[in-house]
């Protein structure tokens, strides 16, 4: 009776109500615009919410987690640049749909699919947090590496065309990640005594210039060209799309929980990861992905939403985040004199069904101002040229001063810009550049910790490797995926078809 | 013209300082915070500061400045005039910044506004590990050697200085030194069974000891907890200890060196006051924290000391890049 108070309460309270509403909207609008992130609009909220209670200043921050990682998405269909990292994967298809005229489609299904997901993630956070958070625990460093190996073998379903130009570029990805102070011991690495390269490369920096400014320079070609005619007769996707797309909703939200659980990973990660999986298991995709396949909107969308209820869970159960932002919180609910750990759940149970509720209320919302003006927002693609790719322009240099306050981020963001462009120019894929940045930390340090708990030794690497069922489980999936990309796995598919064939007649 | 010029530009640097001493703040303040949002820092800063803010009259908008292990921050905020506008949010790792080539400024090119609090390391262990206190890992730890993996934060951080200071009592321990960001994935990672035993501070562990996710060894400090009264102090165990304990991670505010005198003296007197705000010191009474709320030449000697000793620790344990002796570091007269 008391957790069921709790989960209403934020709909009882027309004041905690309201907050929801205004943080999901201002969530919405800042996830949109590139470099202003949720983690930097929650953590000003920390300052400006300290004289609170506790409850509305969680309310609003919920909103405007739920709202934000939704609205990356916007701009990544409208524009080619995302919002936020999670919605790299939502460029790949949803722009393409864009200049096909079917932009409020795109939106259309991100939103309902993206409220889908969150409600996906916010059941297994409700019914399952601590099955989840302790299955999350069991991953060791030898496991996020072998994921982040896993994460590496999708540049072959990120690069469409020549598979030798995505590795080029996905090892550049993981070159660039590598610059800077190293985190884990502090040397210098591939800094060449530059002051400048020793804070390393803003990743963000590098995604708005590959994106943005590239893509801007692209348009520069075709300046007189028309704009593209919006269709918006259909926005909310028929009952058939999302009936058809269920199963694979279902899969790429799974994907996103348990992503978004795990401490190491969050929802750019997960999106990837579930964009990877659409694309293995669709057989018949209406158009083909990179071309405005439905699915290539599903699933990420799906997938980072999922992975908010996700990152909750570590964060309630064990009070240790899942992503960034749940970081922040759990410094807010210090700050209001709650103490975030094991024992919030059983000190403070209602707190627990709280979020739970808010969530579900943000989610509500999403879906609202999701689908509210998106006509209006369509008219953004059919603004002639000449004044889009100035504000291209202008959004990526903001969006690039704002990560930081730095004028370096924006040098760097221009010089990626143009290097993207050339890039594109001559066919080589910018998806697995960002994928390589977002992975390389996450392989290098945990290759290093595993190894390093093993003694520095190979065997013994080798031996924790096959004496854990996870790490087994994650290897056998690396090996697979990996020689699926070879022609021996097309010639082995033959033999073996070729000969039950054979037995059959 | 020529001399007109000079009297308005001469007037206008009178009216600017005057303006500065008398009604300060007359602007936005800006605090520059060393460390990520959800930290320590952040969130001890965050809490304190806007009860400063009612005491000074003025806002301070605090930003997160990240990387280089804090010297970014600290840097940006030597770059900057100083007159008292842009403060300092920092913790303990710019006394380390020289010995270990991270930068070429510490918090001697600061004047110290308030070292707030200081932090207490305490050992924790998985609670699979097998022994129970401190005495018992030392022994497990000489019968098994190169098998217990120890958590690290890199060289400088409270995981290497704890592990220094075991190594110049005890002797070289030999133990897997596993490197993590932070003390918070490492104590993920021991909660998961991926290393044995973290050496953190206090607050970071409690709940989770608490939990009975983790167990406690021994606390690095001359007397326990009443926060923790089942973890032992570490000098029941081993009596060296004394020479080196208390020892902490610490939260400071600072202002570049040659702020005026006033100022300065306004800001300490608002941190001062706000240290004392019951919300603040039960928030950090919570964490874990101990109450430092000093200012001036108190706390410009708690800092010289606090870099004599644990920079010669690191040195003595080779950790350093550079001999504190270079930078003019005293070794602490014993």
């Amino acid at each position: 009776m008391g957790a069921f108070h709790d989960f209403f309460q934020v709909i009882l309270n027309p004041e905690l109500f309201l907050l929801v509403g205004l943080g999901t909207f201002a969530g919405v609008y800042i996830g949109a615009i590139p470099g202003l992130s949720v983690t930097m609009a929650v953590s000003i909220l920390i300052s400006f919410t300290f004289s609170w209670d506790v409850l509305p200043a969680i309310s609003l921050m919920i909103g405007i987690y739920m709202g934000g990682v939704y609205g990356g998405s916007r701009t990544a269909i409208l524009l080619n640049i995302p919002g936020a990292p999670s919605a790299i994967a939502t460029a790949m298809d949803g722009y393409p749909m864009a200049q096909r005229g079917e932009a409020g489609t795109a939106i259309g299904v991100t939103t309902v699919m993206s409220f889908f997901g969150g409600f996906i993630g916010i059941g297994v956070l409700a019914l399952a947090a601590p099955l989840v958070s302790d299955f999350a625990l069991k991953f060791q460093p030898r496991d996020y590496m072998l994921l982040a190996v896993l994460g590496i073998l999708l540049v072959g379903s990120l690069s469409s065309g020549s598979l030798v130009k995505g590795i080029f570029s996905g090892a550049l990805g993981i070159g660039i990640g590598a610059v800077g102070m190293d985190p884990l011991t502090f040397t210098e690495r591939f800094t060449f005594d530059i002051p400048l390269l020793t804070q390393g490369i803003s990743f963000i920096a590098v995604m708005i210039g590959m994106f943005g400014v590239s893509e801007a320079l692209l348009q520069l070609h075709n300046i007189d060209l028309p704009a593209v005619r919006q269709k918006i007769d259909r926005i909310v996707p028929s009952f058939n799309t999302i009936k058809k797309h269920l199963p694979l909703s279902l899969q790429t939200s799974t994907i996103g929980v348990i992503i978004g659980a795990l401490p190491g990973t969050g929802g750019d990660i997960a999106a990837l990861m579930a964009y990877d999986h659409a694309k293995r298991v669709t057989k018949n995709p209406e158009r083909k992905f990179g071309d405005g396949a439905i699915e290539g909107l599903v699933a990420p969308e799906t997938a980072n939403n999922a992975a908010v209820g996700g990152a909750f869970i570590p964060m309630m159960t064990l009070g240790i985040p899942g992503d960034a932002v749940t970081a922040i919180m759990i410094g807010a609910l210090y700050i209001h004199g709650l103490n975030p750990g094991p024992m919030l759940m059983i000190d403070q149970p209602h707190m627990f069904w709280f979020i739970v509720g808010t969530l579900v209320a943000a989610n509500f919302f999403m879906l609202l101002f999701g689908l509210t003006g998106i006509k209006l927002f369509t008219k953004i693609v059919e603004i002639p040229r000449a004044f889009l790719i100035p504000l291209i322009m202008m959004l990526s240099i903001v969006g690039a001063y704002a990560v930081n306050n730095s004028i370096n981020d924006v040098y760097w963001m221009l010089g990626f810009g143009v290097f993207g462009y050339f890039m594109r120019h001559y066919g080589y894929p910018l998806g697995p550049v960002i994928l390589g940045v977002i992975l390389s930390r996450l392989l290098d340090d945990n290759w290093r910790r595993a190894i390093i708990s093993e003694r520095e030794d190979l065997g013994r690497f080798f031996g924790g490797l096959f004496s854990s069922p996870l790490s087994t489980v994650l290897f056998v999936a690396v090996v697979l995926i990996f020689v699926s990309q070879t022609p021996l796995w097309t010639k082995g598919k033959e033999m073996i078809f070729g000969r039950s064939n054979r037995s059959a007649s | 013209m020529k001399r007109f010029a000079l009297g308005a530009v001469s007037a206008l640097v009178l009216a600017a300082t005057g303006a500065l001493a008398a009604d300060y703040p007359a602007k936005e303040i800006q605090g520059i915070i060393q460390w990520g949002a959800g930290g320590s820092t952040d969130t001890v800063m965050r809490s304190v500061t806007p009860h400063a803010e009612e005491i000074l009259g003025g806002t301070v908008v605090m930003q997160n400045m990240t990387g280089g292990v804090g010297a970014i921050a600290l840097n940006y905020v030597a770059d900057q005039s100083a007159d008292g506008y842009t403060l300092l949010m920092g913790a303990e790792n710019p006394l380390l910044y020289k010995v270990m080539g991270l930068g070429k400024k510490d918090y001697s090119d600061f004047v110290p506004v308030n070292v707030l609090a200081r932090g207490t390391p305490i050992l924790v262990a998985s609670p699979n590990a097998p022994f129970d206190d401190y005495a018992g890992m030392m022994a497990y730890i000489k019968e098994h050697p190169g098998e217990v993996r120890f958590g690290a934060t890199g060289p400088g951080g409270l995981p290497s200085v704890v592990t220094a200071m075991i190594e110049t009592i005890e002797g070289d321990l030999d133990v897997i030194s596993v490197p993590y960001d932070g003390d918070g994935p490492a104590l993920t990672a021991l909660q998961g069974g991926a290393i044995d035993v973290m050496p953190a501070v206090l607050g970071a562990a409690i709940e989770g000891i608490r939990a009975g996710n983790m167990k406690p060894l021994a606390l690095f400090d001359v007397a326990k907890s009443d926060k923790l009264p089942e973890a032992p102090a570490v000098t029941d165990f081993n009596a060296a200890y004394n020479d080196y304990l208390p020892w902490g991670p610490f939260f400071g505010v600072f202002v570049a060196k040659d702020t005026p005198a006033d100022v300065v003296e306004k800001l300490a007197g608002a941190y001062a006051e706000a240290a004392t705000n019951p919300e603040f010191v039960e928030l950090m009474n919570n964490r874990g924290f101990t109450m430092m709320n000093i200012a001036g030449a108190e706390a410009e000697s708690f800092l010289s000391t606090w870099q004599q000793n644990t920079t010669w620790l690191l040195q003595d344990a080779g950790l350093t890049k550079t001999s504190p002796e270079e930078f003019g570091i005293a070794r602490p007269g014993k």
